[in-house]
């Protein structure tokens, strides 16, 4: 299971930091995802092998209107593992899930953000996967939570009618954030999800970086073309 | 009043958490039973509180780390860990939560999932990112001090 996380610059805590943490909390890798203007310098194989967990380097995209944010995921698509949009108004949503450039729609019900069964079904085809974020669920309270609670309902019921797949993540800006798998497990249970939706959205973005990995790596030529030596026939 | 039989005493399960917080954080056990109770109730309402039926029986928390063990009803263990995810800050210090592990008797909940004492933390200057910083020390983290705020960091970063 993994979680995707934003780090220093972007967040209260370092790449390193939340390795270490994270690693204790029993996750299998993170994804460093700061927005696209904070970015963190650090070496992903460094911190990996100290702390025995993976790291890899994604990015949020964050853009007021879709055309910039079109030219950021050109920017960054190619040099990082894991593109996500900074989703939360329905110009930003719509445009996510109608390019298959992108990984996960971030946060789509945040602020003004809205998801209706067309972005659903659009997601769904071309493979972009929605974020639950329980960020707003742990950190904040009263109106704001139950609105936030209403957004997670509404997007779990779009998401399960359209077979869209989905992540899910804290949100984490610092190590204190973090919360070990089994504990965001138990938040969702209180919010409607199964043990198995939330279990799924984590291990999601480990199967997002798996995929994209082996289609950034040099034997990879189509969707189901390699290039292999000729030794391996034998 | 006299004491229940057997049978009809409440059965406990035994939640042994591990609180991580800035160097600067500092409260009691009052104050995190308080503000645990908070969690519970804008979580689970007040019908759900009283079936989780949270009290914290052990606390220790100094310079940032510590441990609790927070007692609750069989058959409630998931909903009280929901309840401890969601506790984000203790008397407005920003705090790290963490179930380590679920027992049956207080002892064996400390002896199991508790490490104690917590290392102590060591006051010394780092460079972090070209600057001269005092930092807080313990186990491999590093809390570096700017401005303000404090950045968590680890011997990599230094």
């Amino acid at each position: 299971m993994f979680e995707a996380v934003h780090a220093h610059p972007d967040g209260a805590a370092t790449v390193a930091r939340h390795a270490k943490t994270a690693a204790e909390y029993g996750f299998d890798g993170i994804v460093v995802r700061n927005h696209g203007d904070a970015l963190a310098e650090f070496d992903a194989e460094e911190v990996a092998d100290r702390y025995d967990v993976d790291v890899v380097e994604g990015v949020e995209v964050r853009a007021d209107d879709p055309s910039r944010a079109s030219g950021f995921v050109g920017n960054h698509r190619d040099s990082r593992t894991v593109v996500a949009v900074h989703g939360g108004t329905d110009a930003i949503n719509r445009f996510a899930v109608e390019q298959p450039a992108v990984d996960v729609l971030a946060h789509p019900m945040a602020g003004d953000g809205d998801v209706n069964h067309v972005i659903a079904n659009a997601a769904a085809e071309n493979g972009v996967r929605f974020e639950f974020s329980f960020r707003r669920v742990l950190r904040a309270d009263g109106g704001q939570r139950v609105q936030a609670i209403r957004g997670l309902r509404k997007l779990r019921e779009l998401v399960e009618d359209a077979d869209a797949p989905y992540v899910v993540s804290a949100g984490p800006r610092s190590h204190l954030h973090l919360r070990a798998p089994r504990d965001l497990v138990a938040v969702g249970e209180t919010l409607g999800f199964t043990a198995e939706q939330v279990e799924t959205g984590l291990a999601e973005w480990g199967r997002i970086v798996e995929r994209n990995r082996r289609i950034q790596g040099d034997s990879f030529v189509e969707p189901g073309v390699y290039r292999a030596s000729v030794d391996d026939e034998e | 009043m006299k004491h229940l039989p057997k049978h009809l005493q409440p059965r406990w399960r035994y939640l042994a958490v591990e609180l991580e917080g800035w160097p600067d954080a500092s409260f009691g056990r009052g104050t995190f039973q308080r503000d645990l109770w908070f969690a519970a109730q804008n979580l689970v309402g007040d019908t759900g509180s009283a079936e989780v039926d949270l009290s914290v029986l052990r606390f220790a928390f100094e310079d940032g780390a510590g441990h609790a063990i927070v007692r609750a009803r069989r058959g409630e263990t998931d909903r009280a860990r929901a309840v401890l995810a969601c506790l984000d800050a203790v008397d407005g210090d920003e705090v790290g939560v963490r179930v380590r592990g679920v027992s049956g008797t207080v002892r064996a909940c400390e002896e199991k999932y508790i490490r104690s004492p917590p290392e102590p933390t060591d006051q010394r200057n780092v460079v972090f990112e070209n600057a001269e910083r005092r930092a807080v020390a313990r186990d491999g983290r590093i809390d570096v001090r700017t401005d303000d705020a404090f950045v968590g960091a680890t011997e990599l970063d230094l």
